[in-house]
């Protein structure tokens, strides 16, 4: 079983380390130790102000992982289905999926937010977090749809042959063979859009959402201490990439099991 | 012969440059109407705006306006920036600690804004409610010091008034010219909201913010603003764009 299984690149979120990052100076050791103690110092032995900020921010840091949460899920449910739509026979779903995608990745992340909420808000009333998520799902879900069509089309056309010659119909095959293999090429990209999605909730503090960046700006708007509520948020955010990036890394080593990717 | 020519040319225009008026860059937040904000031909015009340029009028100096975000305008004021930032910034005690004031120029109080179908009459009746304000403005600290109001911070006070129209929030407060602006003049905005009350929060005083220790930029406003006030013309400027 040594197919050369082809991987999909999508050079956005923190660098995965790789199996060459060896040794005790790896970027991701360098980055992630050095924040954490960078952190520490300037929460133990500087409180005024940085105790203060990090007292400040973890309702903020809820809310980001709650957008994140929500979005990627739904994200994941419209990549799907975006994904099988962009290869499909029928021309009417092949249209629909593939506008979709032309449309949504067209139009920059924050003007979609500021348009599903304000345009749309004078005619549908959809609380802010509600419309945060939707903007991100259906941004998201477009190049989820990419991910996902790679992956299908990455199995090999005679596993799709076989299962229909076996009596399959086509949605069976989709299911029972196509994506259970297609998942482990999926799965890592995914990772990396989650990470990247993560850092693009920022953009949800425009929409007066309560995420982190914007308990930061409230903060330092008041006490005006800019310096230090920005660093203290760039070190959070840079923190929570880098855990991630790490688990991202070692459930790819997992799905390697098999062979090379 | 042409030599001292030359010279004495240079001699004037160097004497000449000591007499060009010192330019003043002044910063505004202008998505503050009537205050400040931008008109369809995209110029700051405004209270603020017209006051700053009678001011330098009669205080002998030029003014050039900046339009910055008002997230950052106290940042870049700190770092050097612009020499002024004159955007209805109300004098308090904290942002002296940052920042020196001119002589006050204006004098506001809090308001709060809330649809025509609401009861309300204080900031408290808004309990349990969402009231949302400008970020970092005395308006947003009004809310936050009431406990039990879920206090929301927009980036510009518009924002925050289409959110309250739309129906997402259930109050805002900001200064009373700004909210008769949206309770009172703007057709659109006035059919469906009202001012509800005028914060017993107490009296707030504008000032210019300067750098801390620019005493040279601080003397030259205070000069141009007396002037002002003494011959009147902050009158004239309230009628042209706050009507009483």
């Amino acid at each position: 079983m040594s197919q050369e299984k082809p991987v999909i690149e999508i050079s956005d979120g923190a660098a995965i380390p790789t199996r060459k990052d060896f040794g005790l100076f790896s970027a991701w050791r360098i980055a992630f130790f050095g924040a954490i103690v960078i952190l520490i110092y300037l929460v133990m032995f500087k409180p005024d102000p940085y105790l203060r900020i990090v007292r400040f921010l973890p309702d903020g840091i809820l809310v980001t992982f709650q957008v994140t949460f929500f979005s990627i899920t739904f994200a994941l449910i419209l990549g799907l289905f975006t994904g099988i739509g962009r290869i499909s026979q029928n021309k009417m779903v092949n249209a629909i999926a593939s506008t979709y995608v032309e449309v949504v990745r067209g139009i920059p992340l924050l003007v979609q937010l500021f348009y599903i909420y304000y345009a749309l808000g004078r005619f549908v009333r959809v609380p802010d977090m509600v419309a945060a998520v939707i903007a991100m799902s259906v941004c998201y879900g477009a190049y989820m749809g990419e991910v996902f069509r790679a992956g299908i089309e990455s199995i090999d056309k005679g596993q799709t042959e076989a299962a229909r010659s076996l009596g399959f119909n086509r949605a069976q095959t989709m299911l029972y063979v196509i994506l259970p293999q297609a998942w482990r090429t999926i799965l890592p990209p995914v990772g990396n859009e989650f990470i990247a999605l993560l850092k693009d909730t920022s953009l949800v503090s425009i929409l007066a959402v309560a995420d982190l960046l914007r308990r930061g700006r409230e903060f330092a708007s008041e006490t005006f201490a800019y310096f230090e509520t920005y660093t203290i948020i760039a070190l959070i955010y840079l923190l929570i990439t880098l855990i991630l990036s790490k688990l991202v890394s070692i459930m790819e080593e997992k799905l390697n099991y098999y062979g090379k990717i | 012969m042409m030599k001292k020519l030359l010279l004495i040319l240079l001699g004037i225009t160097l004497f000449a440059q000591a007499s060009w008026a010192r330019t003043i860059i002044i910063a505004q937040d202008a998505t503050w109407p009537p205050m400040e904000f931008v008109n369809e031909n995209k110029e700051i015009v405004g209270f603020d705006t017209d006051y700053m340029k009678a001011a330098a009028r009669e205080g002998g100096y030029d003014v050039e306006l900046k339009n910055v975000a008002w997230d950052g305008i106290f940042g870049g004021l700190a770092a050097g920036k612009y020499d002024a930032i004159c955007s209805s910034v109300t004098i308090t005690d904290e942002r002296k600690k940052t920042m020196d004031f001119s002589i006050p120029y204006f004098k506001v109080r809090q308001a709060l804004v809330v649809p025509k179908s609401s009861v309300a009459k204080t900031l408290d009746d808004m309990k349990g409610k969402t009231v949302g304000a400008q970020i970092g403005t005395t308006g947003y600290f009004a809310v936050k010091e009431v406990t039990g109001i879920e206090a929301k911070s927009y980036d510009e006070i518009g924002l925050a008034m289409e959110d309250l129209f739309n129906g997402r929030i259930d109050g805002v407060v900001c200064d009373d010219p700004v909210a008769a602006q949206y309770a009172l003049q703007r057709s659109d905005y006035a059919a469906k909201l009202q001012i509800a009350a005028v914060l017993d929060t107490g009296d707030e005083y504008y000032g210019v913010a300067v750098q801390k220790g620019n005493k040279e930029v601080l003397d030259l406003i205070n000069k141009g603003i007396k002037a002002v006030q003494e011959k009147g013309i902050d009158k004239e400027l309230r009628t042209k764009w706050i009507g009483q």
